[in-house]
């Protein structure tokens, strides 16, 4: 208890910053895994739930298999290193890790499959080595992560695999980009369907520079849509991706 | 105003025979439907559920069954959400009449509508065909997910499939019992297959969950907003007296119809609006619902659910 308290107030101290009264490192949800989970994932560095991280997820997973989630980070727009998102409860934790690198607003949206009911992480761990973390819970019927993928059933995927449908939307802090990848995300964990799933995501602008990067595990959703939003609206992007068995899928946006 | 000594008097009691013996006892509330058949028209009785989402505390009463006494004998239209349901609705018929219950339809494949079937081995159960199908590959993994949300309602709540696919022949020529001409329309707005039953001698229509009344509708298996608005029309052009939802209060005219169709309309663009600005999921799902839908039972959670069963689609057509 003790060595809690002094690691959550080194980062205090030490960024001189004011945190708003709601941060704490007690896990709101309470979760018997939470401190397993944050040595996994954040190496023992020092942490504070921090309610200006958003993580937005309906109350209840109606398609288990399709939970959409969005993590928004701009409270601490500029000061970011890395967004690892995990659920507690899932057989595979991890969602994904998010690195901002120019251009863009730290606010992301995906759909992820879930096992059961669980709490959904996301930690923005910022440029001092401090991690933020926002938290929200989700209650499930279950069994997101060991049904088959509907494209176990159906061949279409074979034929259209890494097929990327865009669009872009002109927002008033700049554009959206909303993209469709076709791709079974198969978790491993159903009977003889081994790991089949898009690990990387990388947007680039024309010169080349990267405006973000992503790793994905096996837990976001079949066909998996996702959503960033950038600065510039001016600008043309392309889009990167890769998967556990190398494939590699390039879209101009 | 409720008399509180009666009130002390009868706590003192409770609170003497609970402790008999010397060994506290906490007694569960008895897990009770209490039907009470109201008769909506001549030989025509309605068993009203609430309008509420399912409960540990209503168990799962929350649909609308009816059905018809006729000198053939007696017609069920759906049969609850439960064994226990099935049971209380026997009874229930049985206070009204002494004849057998012959015929049993279930209009759909949702679980609050057949769960019930087990109280009926002596009857024919019938659907329609493509409804036989929905139940025999998800009849199932619903009646787990009733136990997991009513709990011990359901006890030895198993699944029955209906014993029949209702004919083409009976379809267009009907079914005649006693007095009464029985008129069977197949629909597909609500789950791809919905059954609607006319009552022609007295002019009741049995909508099943084609309609909800001043309780949101939901969404998790319609074929898409656009065909149940079509089929609503067909609906309010058909010669009925009264209508009795699947869910919500019986009326008379198109007052249910209209507020159904306008509340599909109204979501229909709600999400085709926010499809075309590239809200997230997420996004759609925090927008209030329109203040005209306020007053319907659980209008926020259900147009929550739906923006999840439909919104993929929409986000895929700006594509």
């Amino acid at each position: 208890m003790k060595r809690l308290i002094r690691i959550g107030l080194i980062p205090l101290l030490l960024a001189g910053l004011s945190f708003p009264s709601a941060a704490s490192q007690t896990d709101p949800q309470g979760s018997l895994m939470w401190d397993y989970m944050r040595k996994l994932f954040l190496n023992d560095d020092p942490y504070l739930f921090d309610e200006r991280i958003k993580v937005l997820v309906p109350e209840f997973a109606e398609d288990p298999t399709q939970v959409p989630v969005s993590v928004d980070a701009r409270a601490l727009d500029g000061d970011i290193r890395q967004i690892i998102a995990w659920a507690d409860f899932n057989p595979i934790q991890h969602i994904f890790t998010y690195r901002p690198l120019r251009d863009v607003h730290p606010r992301l949206s995906l759909r992820i499959k879930v096992q059961q009911a669980t709490p959904i992480r996301a930690a923005v761990q910022t440029m001092d080595g401090t991690w933020h973390v926002g938290t929200a819970q989700i209650d499930a019927a279950g069994g997101g992560c060991t049904t088959p993928s509907v494209g176990n059933a159906d061949p279409y995927w074979e034929s259209h695999l890494g097929e990327i449908s865009s669009r872009r939307f002109s927002r008033d802090f700049g554009s959206r980009y909303k993209f469709k990848v076709i791709h079974p995300m198969d978790t491993g964990l159903v009977d003889l369907i081994p790991e089949f799933y898009l690990q990387q995501v990388t947007l680039k602008d024309e010169a080349g520079n990267e405006l973000l990067q992503m790793d994905l595990s096996q837990p976001v959703s079949e066909n998996p849509v996702l959503t960033f939003d950038t600065k510039n609206s001016d600008q043309s992007h392309y889009l990167l991706l890769r998967d556990n068995n190398g494939n590699e899928f390039e879209q101009a946006l | 105003m409720a008399n509180p000594t009666i009130k002390c008097l009868f706590s003192a009691a409770v609170l003497a025979s609970a402790v008999l013996g010397g060994v506290k006892v906490t007694a569960a509330a008895p897990l009770q439907y209490n039907l009470q058949p109201q008769e909506i028209a001549r030989d025509t009785w309605l068993l009203q559920g609430k309008t509420e989402d399912f409960s540990r505390k209503n168990g799962g009463n929350i649909v609308n069954t009816a059905f018809i006494v006729t000198k053939d004998g007696v017609v069920v239209f759906d049969t609850g959400p439960s064994f226990r349901y099935g049971r209380a609705l026997r009874q229930a018929i049985a206070s009204v009449t002494d004849k057998p219950v012959v015929h049993v339809f279930n209009s759909h494949h949702h679980p609050d509508h057949f769960l019930g079937n087990q109280a009926f081995q002596d009857s024919t159960i019938w659907s329609l065909p493509e409804t036989g199908k929905q139940l025999a590959l998800h009849g199932n993994g619903f009646t787990d997910n009733m136990y997991r949300l009513v709990g011990d309602w359901m006890r030895d709540t198993e699944m029955r499939l209906p014993d029949k696919p209702i004919s083409e022949a009976m379809m267009s020529q009907g079914l005649e019992m006693g007095a009464h001409r029985l008129q069977f329309y197949r629909f597909s707005g609500h789950t791809g297959s919905d059954l609607v039953m006319l009552d022609k001698t007295t002019g009741v229509l049995f909508a099943s969950d084609m309609l909800f009344f001043q309780r949101m509708l939901t969404t998790p298996h319609t074929p898409g907003l656009d065909i149940w608005r079509q089929e609503l029309d067909k609906l309010k052009a058909m010669k009925y007296r009264k209508v009795v939802p699947g869910h919500g209060p019986v009326t008379e005219g198109s007052a249910a119809i209209d507020q159904m169709r306008d509340y599909l309309s109204w979501l229909d663009q709600r999400l085709k609006k926010s499809a075309e600005q590239g809200l997230e999921m997420v996004e759609v799902i925090n927008l209030p619902v329109d203040e005209r839908f306020k007053g319907i039972s659980l209008s926020q959670a259900e147009y929550r659910r739906s923006v999840v069963h439909l919104y993929p689609a929409y986000e895929d057509a700006q594509f």
